[in-house]
């Protein structure tokens, strides 16, 4: 097994301890970073893949982000400030009204080990402060909105309307949580649903890259 | 949780059957179903009559090892059978058991000192078992006592505390529980072990019993235990336990014995 395959299997097992030596092996068999990280980026698209196929349980999940986030950790001096490839950054948080963090901390997870930079806004975020934090982050790409309370379905359609209309432009929306429907999702103007993280990861990507 | 296979014991009718007939495919696949199941150690108790133990012990013994690497936990109420059973064993195991019974802990201390043996200790003494908490507590320093002039780490100690059956105690397992909290509290590297099934003898639904018991032991900080690994809901209820005591990172060691099969659905 190469030292990248080396790498992705003990990603995907979680192996937080493991993981760092195995980059700096790879890095000094002559890999590059960029091709380490994007084995890695790769490996967590299986592992998103897994959870959304119900094959996989949310703590394996976990410990995979986790795992990779090491290994991340390892890779970054070997990138100069702008020589990092990312696919933007995505402000993410639970609209206004909602508490509910858990499945929206995952997303944020999941979607950091796709290549974005996250800025997590927590839970109860206004519409306004979505718009401020588009304005005072460089390069935001992506909004994810998260809601899990049905009463709290007209705040998440105020927000994507608010952010459509602040005249900031070049990111998309992208919108989650049990009461959320794509049909739903369409009728508000978000860009993109998913419905669980594995998938909002991918579905992220795809809306960027798109 | 530290699981000891119980099911290779002479008092098990089918068991002593094989024994007797000496059916040897009969303890090799009892051997292998409880090292399948994850047992850390595998019991082996003869439950013949002395005369005939050592040898018996043996044949066991033999048989197991044919099968797994899985280290053997000679069990046997006569000290000296379990002190000269160790020479049929590949790699140090574990002793069940001694007590403060007669010269039980003279004659295996010594013998195990500078090995990596552990041992199994029972808290009762030629009195009996002590009826009150102050008085287990005080045959348990007794215990402590000689392990430790033996330079016996109290991590090689399995401390049983001896649960009294359900159906005729008067506070339930109150007075045990209290117990394993002082010797945890005061040794948190020893061991506490524990037979899984007796408390619920003559009560129906044992297996509902057996279940709720452990789980309370559990929590009081029992850490080893006497059972059957392939009892899937038994193994289930510890790894479900151990996770919700906060002692499983998440949950992966849960999940990992589910994937093994251990319990849930049968694959």
């Amino acid at each position: 097994m190469s030292k990248i395959e080396e790498v992705k299997a003990m990603v995907e097992a979680g192996k937080s301890k493991v993981v760092p030596g195995l980059v700096q092996e790879a890095l000094a068999e002559g890999n590059s970073a960029d091709s380490i990280l994007q084995a890695m980026i790769a490996t967590m698209g299986v592992i998103g893949d897994k959870f959304s196929a119900g094959e996989i349980f949310v703590p394996e999940m976990l410990v995979a982000a986790k795992a990779m986030a090491k290994g991340v950790d390892v890779l970054k001096p070997h990138f100069s400030a702008d020589s990092r490839p990312s696919l933007g950054t995505c402000v993410i948080g639970t609209v206004a009204g909602d508490l509910h963090d858990i499945g929206k901390n995952l997303v944020a997870m999941m979607i950091e080990s796709a290549g974005f930079d996250v800025v997590n806004l927590g839970v109860d975020v206004s519409a306004a402060k979505f718009v401020e934090a588009v304005k005072e982050n460089k390069n935001v790409t992506l909004v994810a909105c998260s809601g899990l309370l049905t009463t709290t379905m007209p705040a998440m359609k105020e927000t994507v309307q608010t952010l459509k209309s602040c005249g900031e432009t070049g990111f998309k929306v992208i919108v989650g949580g049990a009461p959320v429907s794509p049909e739903y999702a369409a009728s508000i103007g978000a860009d993109g649903f998913a419905p669980d993280a594995g998938s909002a990861a991918v579905k992220a990507v795809e809306l960027v890259k798109g | 949780m530290i699981i000891i296979g119980e099911k290779i014991n002479g008092s098990i009718p089918s068991v002593g059957k094989a024994i007797a007939e000496r059916d040897a495919d009969f303890i090799r696949n009892l051997a292998k179903i409880q090292t399948d199941a994850s047992a850390a150690f595998i019991d082996v108790c003869a439950s013949v009559e002395v005369s005939v133990e050592l040898e018996t012990m043996k044949w066991l013994i033999d048989l197991v090892q044919e099968v797994t690497d899985t280290p053997i936990s000679i069990d046997s109420p006569h000290a000296r059978t379990c002190v000269e059973a160790i020479e049929f064993c590949r790699k140090p195991g574990l002793i069940n058991s001694v007590s403060g019974e007669r010269d039980k802990m003279e004659v295996v201390f010594p013998v195990i000192a500078a090995t990596k043996w552990e041992c199994a200790a029972l808290l009762c003494d030629d009195t009996g078992i002590p009826k009150t908490a102050d008085k287990r507590l005080e045959v348990f320093g007794k215990v402590l006592e000689k392990a430790e002039a033996r330079g016996i780490a109290s991590s090689r100690l399995h401390i049983d505390p001896l649960v009294e059956m359900l159906c005729t105690s008067e506070d339930g397992i109150n007075m045990v529980v209290e117990v394993i909290k002082k010797i945890k509290k005061e040794y948190p590297a020893i061991h506490v072990t524990g037979g899984l099934s007796n408390v619920s003898f003559n009560l129906p639904a044992r297996k509902l019993v057996n279940q709720a018991f452990t789980v309370l032991m559990m929590n009081a900080g029992m850490d080893s235990g006497i059972l059957d690994p392939t009892n899937r809901d038994l193994m289930g209820m510890i790894y479900a336990t151990e996770a919700l005591l906060g002692q499983d990172e998440y949950c992966m060691e849960y999940i990992g014995a589910y994937r093994e099969g251990l319990f849930g659905q049968k694959k």
